[in-house]
């Protein structure tokens, strides 16, 4: 069995009375890309947001790389290689695309405030080395031409991709993207299913939240199902497509099954 | 004796500040402004309270009282009409905003300082003299009659918000203004309604402090921040939080000065307010809350 | 020319043009009044950090000027110290003194604007009621003049040199760390806290070294009140003087430090200009503050960037 990047057991989430998450287990091999799937309101998003540290756990526990990270905070965890994008877009509207992708590598870096005051040698080094590696991080994911465009103005496909760029850039070992693909065109999904591929090449393992069926089917190796907060069934994508519950759940939802047409 | 007269002074006090306190929270909760300018409206309508006291002598307190509401009501309204509805109709960022409000309390308190000086001024007696008996304590009329007047109010303020068709449509606007629109709520006469009852509400507290001590063009500054930290007491924004906390603050001013340190009074109310915000954030309102 | 040059050739021109001034002997009070907006520039440019660029709101920076005005005229006054040491302590000391208060960045919005307040009065109140140490209502006298390796800067001209000096140098340290990691970091947090967390910005840690900065940026610009004026009165560090230093910030325009400098200047010179009015100029200045509020969100530094835009290009 390869290993597993990061893992959550019996993980519960609740606001109040309702469980948005449920005692869920999951696991995700390194190298993977791992797709998150279910109905609106499913916790898909909830279970994210408990990986990277956003929402407290109520009960359960998530390990990385071996390590307990259950109680760290996001800060701690993104230091640690987990890295994510936001469903609503949470981009530094009034800085550059380049600083806002240069943010991402806060935690790898150093220079403090004194070196900044003293712009010591080894402080310019580092800031060129920071712009750089963001410029390329830019350019991979197709925005090399926008590096100084605030990112507040860019087009809506392009602030996606910056999301992308910003988690990507530091080369964490596990990004985890949620609804990377909502409001883009089939040509940007098909391109974005690429990139994803792309940052699997690079590295990185991909958990995936997304409704658009077609990104989803063509680029995971592991699709997990939830509904109602709880593990409704896990497997490739193929077998999840067959999965009669998966059906019912989605139908049943009046939302559309997972067919390799569907768009949610 | 002592400690009956006391109280009642720190109640009245209290209920002083809990007026100003709900004007506070009114406009906090619909517009998320600090408004800096409240205290001024406290002075403006302390001010024309005794103006009219000077023109009619013979004026009963309520009267009074009703006049300093109804000055610093119109002046609140103005102030929302002419500053800060174009203000938010612009857009402009809720810093700068709040620093206008800033320069609205500089405009008050000088203009203040231009037409009533800058000595304090000594409102003529009010009420009778001698002493009330209640259960066999003397307490100052003026103190009881106070109260009174901080009790009625928020009691009328109450079955407004509570009962008129017009109270509950301000209520769902300080909820959530967008809703309330799509439901048919006219958001500028509502913020016009929130602006005159803040007014008032100072304006009462103006009359009430300015009969206990005297009224003076600089007194608008230290009540609005003890209004304001009342209100924070309370629970940022929750009416009901700003009244108890008004009070609560009015007690814990008042004995603290008396038993602790009369040079300090001030100081542990702030003590009180920043281990407030830090350790119960949504104020003593949030307290019940939680544990109900 | 590119607009980070011209920015930089302008910064120069201005730095050039203050430190000639003295050459042209200008009247002692003009240096006076300059010298007090140079000593608010470097308050406003503290909170300019703290405000303007980590998007802390503080109304209680009057505290911390207050605690390095009385620290540095207490340590040179009733200790002797010489002035370079009463100065740099009394920024230590305000930085010492923020920390205590550093909890309370954990608070947002309203409600740190509210505790920063309530700070600024219990230093206000500590400073009039502690008269064995700071003099109470009576005011801390017999402050001297700075000096600098022995030198007394008895001319005013000096003074003023010296104060326009730790502006400047305060400045263009801001400018340092506004375009460094650091800066770059809290104007992240300023804008989207939560997508600053995830990329692994420490924002309790970088929000509450703010704080500290600013703390100690206002303590050395009280140092440079206390020699220049020579009198402290508790009266001098009230809850006004906090809102004094937060119209600086907005009226120069957030996030400039620039602006910062012009905002102080405007809140010190302008109701010295209106003094021909009299009674009506603090009147006057109310209204003013809400008319630029009204049409300049940017801030004299907004505006003066869009007269310039037709200057310069773009930055790539």
């Amino acid at each position: 069995m390869p290993e597993a990047l990061l893992e959550a057991a019996g993980l519960s989430r609740r606001f109040g009375g309702l469980a948005a998450v449920d005692a869920v287990d999951l696991r995700v091999e390194r190298g993977a890309i791992h797709g998150l799937i279910g109905p609106n309101g499913a916790g898909k998003t909830t279970l994210l947001n408990l990986i990277a540290g956003a929402l407290a756990v109520t009960r359960g526990t998530v390990s990385f790389r071996g390590a307990d990270i259950t109680r760290w905070d996001a800060a701690r965890r993104a230091q640690a290689g987990i890295r994510r994008t936001f469903q609503n877009l949470k981009l530094f509207a009034e800085m550059s695309a380049l600083e806002n992708a240069s943010i991402g590598l806060h935690a790898g870096t150093h220079a403090g405030i004194f070196a900044a005051l003293a712009r010591t040698p080894a402080q310019r080094a580092e800031e060129e080395r920071i712009f750089a590696r963001a410029r390329r991080a830019l350019e991979f994911v197709g925005l090399g031409g926008d590096a100084g465009v605030a990112a507040g103005k860019l087009p809506y496909g392009h602030r996606r991709l910056l999301e992308i760029a910003r988690a990507f850039v530091a080369e964490p070992a596990l990004i985890l993207l949620d609804e990377p693909a909502a409001g883009l065109n089939q040509t940007e999904a098909a391109n974005l299913s690429r990139l994803i591929g792309r940052i699997r090449d690079a590295g990185c393992t991909v958990v995936l939240v997304e409704h658009h069926m077609d990104v989803v089917m063509s680029v995971c190796d592991q699709v997990t199902v939830l509904n109602y907060g709880r593990k409704l069934a896990e497997g490739r994508p193929a077998e999840i497509q067959r999965d009669a519950q998966v059906i019912e759940a989605y139908l049943g939802r009046g939302d559309a099954p997972p067919s390799k047409h569907a768009l949610a | 004796m002592y400690l009956a007269e006391l109280l009642a002074g720190a109640l009245a006090i209290g209920c002083v500040y809990s007026l100003v306190a709900l004007g506070f929270a009114m406009i906090m909760r619909a517009t998320s402004i600090i408004h800096f300018a409240q205290g001024e409206l406290l002075m403006l309508g302390s001010m024309s309270g005794l103006s009219t006291l000077w023109l009619l002598p013979k004026l009963p307190a309520v009267a009074v009282l009703i006049c300093g509401m109804v000055a610093s009501g119109i002046l609140a309204v103005a102030m929302e009409f002419l500053v800060y509805r174009p203000l938010r109709l612009r857009r402009v960022a809720l810093m700068n905003v709040i620093t206008a409000t800033v320069g609205m309390s500089i405009l008050c308190i000088n203009a203040a300082r231009l037409l009533w000086g800058s000595e304090p001024l000594r409102y003529p007696e009010l009420f009778s003299t001698s002493a009330y008996r209640i259960a066999g304590v003397p307490v100052s009329p003026q103190l009881v009659w106070i109260m009174a007047f901080g009790v009625v109010l928020m009691g009328l303020l109450q079955l407004f918000l509570k009962r008129t068709r017009t109270g509950l449509v301000m209520q769902a606007v300080a909820q959530d203004a967008e809703v309330a629109q799509l439901m048919g709520a006219n958001l500028t006469r509502m913020m016009l309604y929130t602006f005159a009852i803040a007014g008032m509400m100072a304006g009462a507290a103006g009359v009430m402090f300015g009969s206990l001590f005297f009224s003076f063009f600089e007194m608008g500054f230290l009540l609005g921040i003890k209004g304001f930290v009342a209100a924070t007491l309370g629970g940022l924004g929750s009416l009901a939080g700003a009244m108890l906390g008004g009070i609560l603050f009015g007690l814990i001013e008042t004995f603290s000065a008396v038993y602790v340190s009369s040079a300090y009074k001030d100081a542990i109310g702030m003590v009180l307010l920043i281990a407030i915000l830090l350790f119960l954030p949504s104020g003593l309102v949030g307290l019940w809350k939680a544990r109900g | 020319m590119e607009s980070a040059r011209l920015k930089r050739s302008l910064t120069g021109i201005v730095l050039l043009a203050l430190a000639a001034l003295p050459l042209f002997e200008p009247h002692q009070f003009v240096l006076h009044m300059l010298s007090l907006v140079a000593i608010s520039a470097t308050a406003a440019l503290g909170l300019q950090l703290l405000l303007g660029f980590s998007g802390q709101l503080s109304i209680g920076q009057a505290a911390f000027y207050g605690i390095g005005a009385y620290a540095s005229g207490l340590l040179s006054a009733k200790l002797g110290m010489p002035f370079i040491v009463a100065f740099f302590a009394a920024g230590v000391i305000a930085a010492v003194v923020s920390l205590v208060m550093v909890p309370i960045t954990r608070l947002t919005g309203a409600a740190l604007a509210v505790a920063t307040l309530g700070f600024s009065i219990l230093v206000y109140l500590v400073l009039k009621n502690e008269e064995w140490l700071t003099g109470g209502s009576f005011g801390l006298m017999g402050i001297p003049r700075a000096s600098l390796f022995g030198y007394v800067l008895a001319k005013p001209a000096y003074a003023y040199l010296l104060c326009v000096a730790v502006a400047a140098a305060v400045y263009l340290s801001l400018l340092r760390l506004q375009r460094s990691r650091f800066g770059r970091a809290i104007n992240a947090i300023r804008q989207n806290e939560d997508a600053a967390r995830a990329c692994g910005v420490k924002v309790t840690l970088l929000k509450s070294q703010c704080f500290v900065i600013a703390a100690f940026v206002a303590g050395l610009a009280g140092s440079l009140y206390a020699h220049q004026v020579r009198y402290l009165a508790p009266t001098d560090f009230t809850f006004w003087k906090s809102v004094e230093i937060l119209i600086m910030v907005v009226i120069g325009g957030m996030g400039s430090l620039f602006g910062a400098v012009l905002g102080a200047a405007v809140v010190v010179l302008v109701p010295e200009v209106l003094r021909e009015v009299g009674d009506y100029r603090m009147l006057i200045f109310g209204a003013i503050l809400m008319v630029v509020m009204l049409f300049g969100e940017g801030g004299i530094a907004g505006f003066l960037e869009q007269c310039l835009r037709p200057f310069s290009k773009p930055r790539a």
